[in-house]
């Protein structure tokens, strides 16, 4: 491998995992993508729905250009991209050197399954006597000790639950593959001492571990034990500490001195528990507490051999390791109160109610207590289980569980054509997100989800029925009871398992509550450079904000790769040039596996000879034991070169293994790798095995797969595929914290960047804000923004410059601006952000401009700055929260007000500590761990009253201070406040101007934010490919958020700039211009919007690159003129009629 | 829109008051021709003709029960490209809304050309026209006129008028800029001239035309004509679901076809430069048909010949104006009017789609609505 190549690892393949591994593979790097599961997705392998389409969507993360490079199919079975290493079942084990060069030790968890040689087949399952409860589906559901960890894995390998595992070798024989390894041999070779000087401990140790497949020699004391390990090496001691003589813990200190390397396990009655503690202090793993139970005994004992087999490290040297390790959830069987949770049946966790809504759940999909099948018919969520909760150490918000709560009480209703009651108990329903008010609102009002603002006293059983009765308190203080069929508690974060063990590996740091901190105005950078967070790791976050911040985390490992040096893999140089195939007639040479006669027999191998060898295409029809062996591809490279066909089919499992080998072998065969056909036989096999239909049918069904890959064959054409040049440039327009920062980013990567900016300076937002709520300052982080902008080769600013239009597509835009001067640029740039920012609503509500005592938050901060008010001199300040917002026409919330005025609300009581300060709000959304701030606040005194859109606060301004009259609703009356300040959190509006977001092809939502590909999974693109955003244009955010969208729209636009020219796929539409009538029924038709009339030349154009090849436009073509390569009428039609042959 | 006029006949003949005002069209300072159907002296029949000469609209002829083709192509060749020039073009309502359809597929262009129907009295088959109109077609075209204001809408002197006219719900066109009146109008009196458009109404305010009120026994008229055609057309759809319900009948419905693809060039929707039937896609390896013929035996040849229309209808059913013509160009008699307007009823009304009906109605494959058809994409 070319060592100036850059390579990063990626922990954790989550979402965000997968997304920064991406993001860095389609910018040329290579990536190391692990997980600690055997397969990929995280926790979203197990959610089958997500707000707000109530759908998956996953797939939409793979990428669009270049997207030959990656597979492209449902990203829950898999990923596999060129430029990506992926490995499950693995873990880092430590971390050395410094920023730009670590050098990690990986650990692959040992698989008593081979991978390679696994089909699927699922007989071992079939054998396997073990039972125990299947943690993918939550427990509802039980499986085998041999399993597929999630139901929809490619390769779906089993795999062994080793704890559970009793090693009776049921499934070693039955596997048709002998994929299986249990080891009897190895576990044979795994040796252990036993020290006890009573006989019948040693004796019964003996037999049991003996029968568990281990080498078991005994001591009967203290010396004893010393001689044998001089004699021979062992790998496990299980050492007796009460012994005459030596005892085991001096027998302990003398093994440690010795062979430091042998792992004791101590054994203890119950009298000397605390030696044994003691003991591991000293070095002992574990204890094992004497009289010995055997459920305990053989887990822990092979739980400490699996480490043993844990294959020996591998060491990976990377320049940069994104850590996205998502986060752990709380368990509230752990907590002060339990909910009832594990002791009530039907109370239980969000998580496990996505999975009784699941298709592949306990229940298939239906809405049925898993616990007796009866029907959901009413259903609750507690909130912040675990969260906003000081008596749990929990001083933040989760920041997801309010709209996964909504998501499933939507879910709940939909699988009930809406008549389960669902109901929401909540202290703030906190929808701070994208569009979340207005899903909210829907969920109510449409779907009549009912929200209840109350805390929950307690939940008991009802008798016999199964349901719950809970007790909760209203915000007036009124006691309900109610009856529930079901209780789900929306349990709140914790950080990941291993997150401390982590950070200490990595010298990263965690906040109070475990979890990786971020330096001050990233999501990303930690305090080690070139070590990346992404996703949740730093805290959960909902999918958008998890892809947004993945794609962060990849711009910021590109920047410490480029830091060290290195660079993007080398462009490839044009294909090789296979021989001409167009004007050959097919040779098809048909490779069948029969995998080791399991599939087909002689008799079937004749017959399927006989009915291909008749096509005067196909050459010959050859049979082969095992492909998938090394012998087995050996000898098929030899039949290709022996008998030079054109085209191969090959009919084995397992279809998407051959792909790279054949590409590998190109140049060795001569054989195209694109005029391959790769035919599944192994699932018929499956399906039509044995007693259903018969084996003819199973021939039947194999002839008719067979022959439909040969007519593919014959009619395949070959081409080459297209791609085109990209001008490496990129316009950023917009300059503020997010329009510098992406400009920053690009520049980075060695592009050059245009930053327009329409007023004077640099700047935005950042001008008039003085400090975070952390304390963090901003001015500060402007100037050194600005000097870096200026002093950076690579960009060049236009300030007082606006747009005037652009044209062209990703890859190549020519765009023409104008200054002050009036002065006409023409850039060509082959992609842009936007970066237009936002700015405070104009408010006239509440008095605003009736008194200089009613200000906004903006108005306040510049006061404070230019210090024209003292606070000293202020007696009474009422904060107005929503002012504006989350009602209809703005029905959204700006995210930042709540924080703001906790922030002033603070400085003002530090202040003046004698200042009563109210906050009349909604709900408070300090989301994530800001709460802690709300907290403070409460501390200090500030008054938090409630408020409903329907009960809005009134200010009258008659005398010389405004008076606000407000509803109290746990007073449960109305209260009349005189204020010496207003403040109006009037919320923050786009200022993405229509016009040069439509010219560039961008689109706004209602509100006037960008609006994005898909709000979830494509969060910083526009519909059209090439054209990002970032900032405030995009939403409402924090400035440490709006660098995470501009770091993420700089990454996602860095992908296109990084290459000279980008290929397109292999399959994408192209126009046959002599059969064009040019009606444009594909330009209409055209979801990507990749296609367009060159008026002039009288033609349909397809940008080849925005091309996704989903054939749109060649079904409404009514003459095939426009068509998808690799997918021509004439071959459709051939392989339709060898299905229908049979 | 506000000019309705009135045309008194002399001698009661319709046919030399619409040559004049054919001519006075032409004669107006912006209208350089003028596509209208006209006899063919040596052939007595009538075909389209494009005229700039005023003199030459001597033998106009748009009441002749002749409809050798549909227009619409032709008006999408003129239209095709700016021509240098408006044109007027006498069409009938069938071919109006054909002629929007290939607009709406960019095949023609609406900006120069100005729409003129005449109410449209129906027509023969080709071949049982040229027995109907005899030596004297201009007279037989008088008599056609009086026969069908007389109130006999489907037959004349024995002979049966084309299935696609007697089926017909558009007897007078609503897209029309000009549209030219003479149901409920007194037959050999007078007709009606209407403008339907501003481009119809600047037209006719040149022309000097005494105003009038539309009678109200016009829209009666109409009204009854199309409740009659309406009966026949449903009880058409009902005989035609009846002998193509299933695939072994749609088989039989055209055993007699040859795949001469007639009926395509005929059809004035069907757009395409090439059909994909005659391309290399349907040019099959002689291995290719010796496998079908193995496989069962027998096989009719030429192969493809309900694909090809099963084809034609997933193709064209939206755009299907009912005009007939395919049935026209069968030299076999294969009733393909009576199918495709059985299957297109029930086409365009999924889509909500009439074909022929507006301009702003996109046709129906261009156009992405995600909430139609949850019952098959399965999406809610």
């Amino acid at each position: 491998m070319n060592d100036k190549i850059g390579k990063a690892l990626v922990v954790g393949a989550g979402i965000s995992g997968i997304r920064s591994a991406l993001d860095l593979a389609e910018s040329g790097y290579r990536v190391i993508l692990i997980d600690r599961a055997p397969h990929i997705g995280g926790i979203l392998s197990r959610l089958d729905y997500q707000f707000p389409t109530d759908r998956c969507g996953m797939c939409k993360m793979l990428p669009m250009v270049n997207r030959d490079a990656s597979s492209q199919y449902c990203l829950r079975k898999g990923l596999f991209h060129e430029n990506i290493e992926l490995l499950t079942s693995t873990e880092p084990v430590s971390v050395q050197g410094e920023a730009g060069h670590y050098r990690v030790a990986l650990r692959k968890k040992a698989s008593l399954v081979s991978e390679d040689l696994c089909i699927g087949c699922g007989e071992c399952v079939k054998v396997c006597p073990v039972e125990v409860p299947d943690s993918f589906n939550a427990g509802f559901t039980t499986r085998k000790a041999i399993y597929l960890p999630v139901p929809h894995r490619i390769p779906n390998t089993f795999i062994i639950d080793t704890d559970s595992c009793t090693m009776c070798g049921a499934c070693e024989p039955v596997c048709p593959t002998g994929a299986i390894r249990l080891s009897e041999r190895e576990r044979r070779q795994f040796k252990i001492l036993v020290v006890d000087d009573e006989l019948i401990v040693r004796d019964s140790l003996k037999e049991l571990l003996e029968d568990e497949g281990f080498s078991v020699d005994m001591a009967e004391s203290g010396t004893a034990a010393l001689k044998c390990l001089t004699g021979q090496k062992y790998n496990l001691m299980l050492l007796d500490i009460k012994m005459p003589g030596m005892d085991g813990v001096t027998v302990l200190r003398k093994v440690k001195e010795g062979f430091p390397d042998l792992t004791v396990l101590m054994m203890t009655a119950y009298a000397t528990v605390e030696t044994a503690v003691e003991a591991m202090k000293m070095g002992a793993v574990d204890y094992l507490l004497k009289p010995f139970e055997t459920d305990v005994l053989i887990p822990k004992i092979a739980g400490i051999y699996n480490e043993f087999e844990i294959t020996k490290a591998r060491f990976v040297d990377v320049e940069a390791i994104v850590l996205s390790c998502g986060t752990g959830f709380f368990t509230p069987a752990d907590g002060k109160d339990t909910c009832g949770y594990h002791t009530l049946p039907n109370v239980i966790t969000g998580i496990e109610f996505e999975r009784i809504v699941s298709g592949t759940g306990p229940c298939g999909g239906k809405l049925v207590r898993p616990s007796d099948g009866k029907r959901i018919e009413k259903i609750a969520w507690f909130q912040c289980v675990g969260s906003r909760d000081l008596q749990n150490n929990a001083d933040f918000c989760s920041n997801i569980c309010c709209m996964y709560a909504i998501k499933e009480a939507l879910l709940a209703k939909s699988g009930t054509n809406g008549e389960a009651e669902t109901a929401l108990f909540y202290m703030d329903m906190r929808t701070f997100g994208k569009s979340f008010q207005r899903y909210r609102d829907k969920a109510q009002e449409e779907f009549g989800v009912r929200f209840e603002n109350a805390r929950i006293h307690s939940v008991v059983p009802e008798d016999g029925t199964g349901n719950l009765l809970v007790r909760y308190v209203d915000i007036s203080g009124k006691i309900h009871e109610e009856c529930f069929d079901m209780i789900v508690l929306a349990v709140g974060q914790r950080p990941a398992q291993g997150t401390a063990e982590l950070a200490g590996m990595t010298g990263i740091s965690l906040n109070p509550w475990g979890f990786a901190e971020t330096v001050p105005f990233s999501l990303t950078e930690t305090s080690r450079p070139g070590i990346i967070i992404g996703g949740s790791f730093s805290g959960q976050k909902d999918i958008g904000e998890s892809v947004i911040q993945a794609s962060a985390a990849a711009a910021c490992a590109s920047r410490a790769i480029i830091a060290s040096g290195k660079n993007p893999i080398p462009e490839s140089p044009p294909e090789t040039i296979l021989p001409d195939l167009l004007r050959e007639p097919p040779h098809v040479l048909a490779v069948v596996c029969t995998c080791g006669k399991s599939i087909l027999t002689s008799n079937d191998e004749t017959r399927l000879s006989k009915r291909f060898e008749t096509d005067p295409e196909v050459n010959n029809v050859i049979f082969s034991e095992r492909i998938c062996t090394s012998d087995g591809w050996d000898e098929l490279v030899g039949q290709i070169i022996k008998y030079k066909p054109n085209r191969l089919l090959i009919g084995a499992c397992l279809p998407y293994m051959y792909g790279r080998k054949l590409k590998e072998s190109e140049k060795e065969t001569g054989l195209n790798a694109s005029l391959t056909e790769i035919v599944d036989i192994r699932t018929p096999a499956v399906q039509f095995s044995g007693e259903n239909t018969g084996e003819s049918q199973l021939v039947l069904n194999i002839e008719r797969l067979l022959g439909m890959g040969i007519a593919k064959l014959e009619q395949v054409e070959p081409s080459i595929t297209p791609s085109l040049p990209v001008t490496r440039s990129c316009v950023v327009v917009g300059g503020g914290i997010a329009g510098m920062t992406a400009a920053l980013t690009i520049a980075g990567s060695g592009t050059d960047v245009d930053l327009i900016e329409l007023s004077g300076h640099l700047g935005g937002n950042l001008k008039w804000i003085t400090e975070t709520i952390e304390g963090f300052s901003i001015q500060t982080l402007l100037k050194d923004t600005v000097q870096r902008i200026e002093k950076h080769p690579l960009i060049h600013v236009h300030t007082g410059t606006n747009i005037l239009s652009s044209f062209g597509q990703a890859g190549h835009f020519i765009t023409t601006v104008e200054n002050n001067e009036k002065e006409v640029l023409t850039l060509e740039h082959g992609a842009v952000i936007l970066a237009t920012g936002g700015r405070e609503a104009e408010i006239t509500a509440y008095g605003h401009g009736a008194s200089e005592a009613i200000v906004t938050q903006k108005e306040f901060e510049q006061k404070i700055a230019t210090r024209s008010l003292d606070p000293s001199t202020l007696s009474s300040v009422v904060m107005i929260q929503c002012a504006g917002t989350r009602e209809e026409p703005k029905n959204y919330c700006s995210r930042i007000c709540c924080t703001v005025s906790v922030k002033q609300a603070l400085f003002l009581k530090k202040q003046n500590p004698e200042i009563a300060v109210y906050v009349l709000y909604r709900d408070i959304m300090t989301y994530g761990f800001t709460e802690t701030y709300y907290t403070q606040a409460r501390q200090a005194g500030v008054i938090f009253i409630r408020y409903t859109k329907e009960r809005k606060p009134e200010v009258v301004v008659s005398g010389p201070v405004p008076k606000v009259k407000c509803f109290e609703p746990i007073l449960g009356e109305n209260v009349e406040i005189t204020a010496d300040l207003v403040i109006l959190a009037a919320g923050v509006v786009p200022e993405l101007p229509a016009g040069p977001a439509f010219t560039f092809g961008a689109s706004c939502d209602t509100d006037g934010f960008f609006l994005e590909a898909e709000s979830k999974w494509r969060p910083v693109d526009s519909i059209k490919e090439g054209v990002f955003a970032c900032g405030l244009a995009h939403s409402p955010r924090t400035i440490a958020e709006s660098v995470a969208t501009a770091e993420a729209a700089a990454q996602r636009a860095i992908r296109i700039l990084s290459r000279n020219r980008l290929p397109s796929g292999k399959v994408t539409a192209i126009v046959r211009h002599s059969l064009c009538s040019l009606c444009g029924q594909c330009i209409e038709a055209c979801p990507y919007g990749a296609r367009s009339l060159d008026a002039d030349a009288g033609k349909i154009l397809v940008n080849s690159l925005m091309c996704q090849g989903c054939g749109t436009c060649a079904s409404v073509c009514p003459n095939k003129s426009s068509v998808i390569e690799g997918f021509s009428t004439r071959q459709i039609l051939e392989v339709i009629d060898a299905a229908l042959c049979i | 829109m506000t000019i309705t006029a009135k045309i008194d006949l002399k001698e009661q003949n319709p046919l030399a008051a619409l040559q004049q005002f054919f001519a006075g069209i032409l004669k107006l300072e912006d209208i350089a021709a003028i596509l209208v159907p006209q006899r063919l002296p040596t052939k007595n029949t009538v075909m389209p003709t494009l005229v700039t000469d005023p003199s030459f609209l001597g033998d106009a002829d748009p009441l002749a029960p002749a409809f050798l083709m549909n227009a619409a192509r032709i008006s999408s060749r003129l239209t095709r490209k700016p021509m240098g020039g408006k044109i007027a073009a006498v069409l009938r309502p069938c071919e109006i809304r054909a002629f929007i359809e290939l607009v709406k597929l960019k095949q023609a262009r609406r900006e120069d050309i100005i729409l003129i129907s005449v109410d449209c009295l129906g027509a023969f088959q080709n071949k049982v026209y040229s027995k109907f109109a005899g030596q004297n077609g201009t007279e037989s075209t008088i008599r056609f006129y009086k026969n069908v204001m007389g109130g006999n809408t489907n037959e004349m002197e024995g002979a049966e008028f084309a299935t696609a006219c007697k089926a017909c719900e558009y007897p007078v066109s609503a897209n029309a800029d000009i549209q030219i009146g003479l149901y409920g109008m007194k037959t050999g009196e007078s007709i009606l001239v209407k403008a339907q458009t501003e481009t119809g109404d600047h037209i006719l305010k040149q022309l000097n035309l005494p105003d009038t009120n539309e009678p109200p026994a016009r829209q009666a008229a109409i009204n009854a004509l199309i409740s009659q055609r309406t009966g026949y057309r449903d009880e058409m759809f009902a005989k035609t679901r009846e002998s193509s319900d299933s695939l072994d009948k749609m088989t039989d419905y055209f055993s007699n076809c040859v795949n001469c693809y007639n009926c395509r060039v005929a059809c004035p929707v069907c757009y395409c430069r090439e059909c994909v039937f005659v391309t290399d896609v349907f040019n099959h390896d002689p291995y290719q048909y010796l496998q079908w013929a193995t496989r069962k035996g027998i096989i009719k040849m030429p192969t493809d010949t309900l694909f090809y229309h099963i084809t034609r209808l997933a193709h064209m059913s939206t755009a299907c104006v009912g005009c007939g013509q395919c049935s026209n160009a069968c030299p076999n008699e294969i009733p393909l009017t009576e199918l495709f307007r059985t299957i297109a009823d029930k086409t365009q009304k999924i889509f909500e789609y009439e074909a022929g009906r507006s301009l702003d109605e996109k046709p129906p494959l261009s156009e992405f609505r995600e909430d139609e058809f949850k019952e098959i994409v399965g999406i809610e």
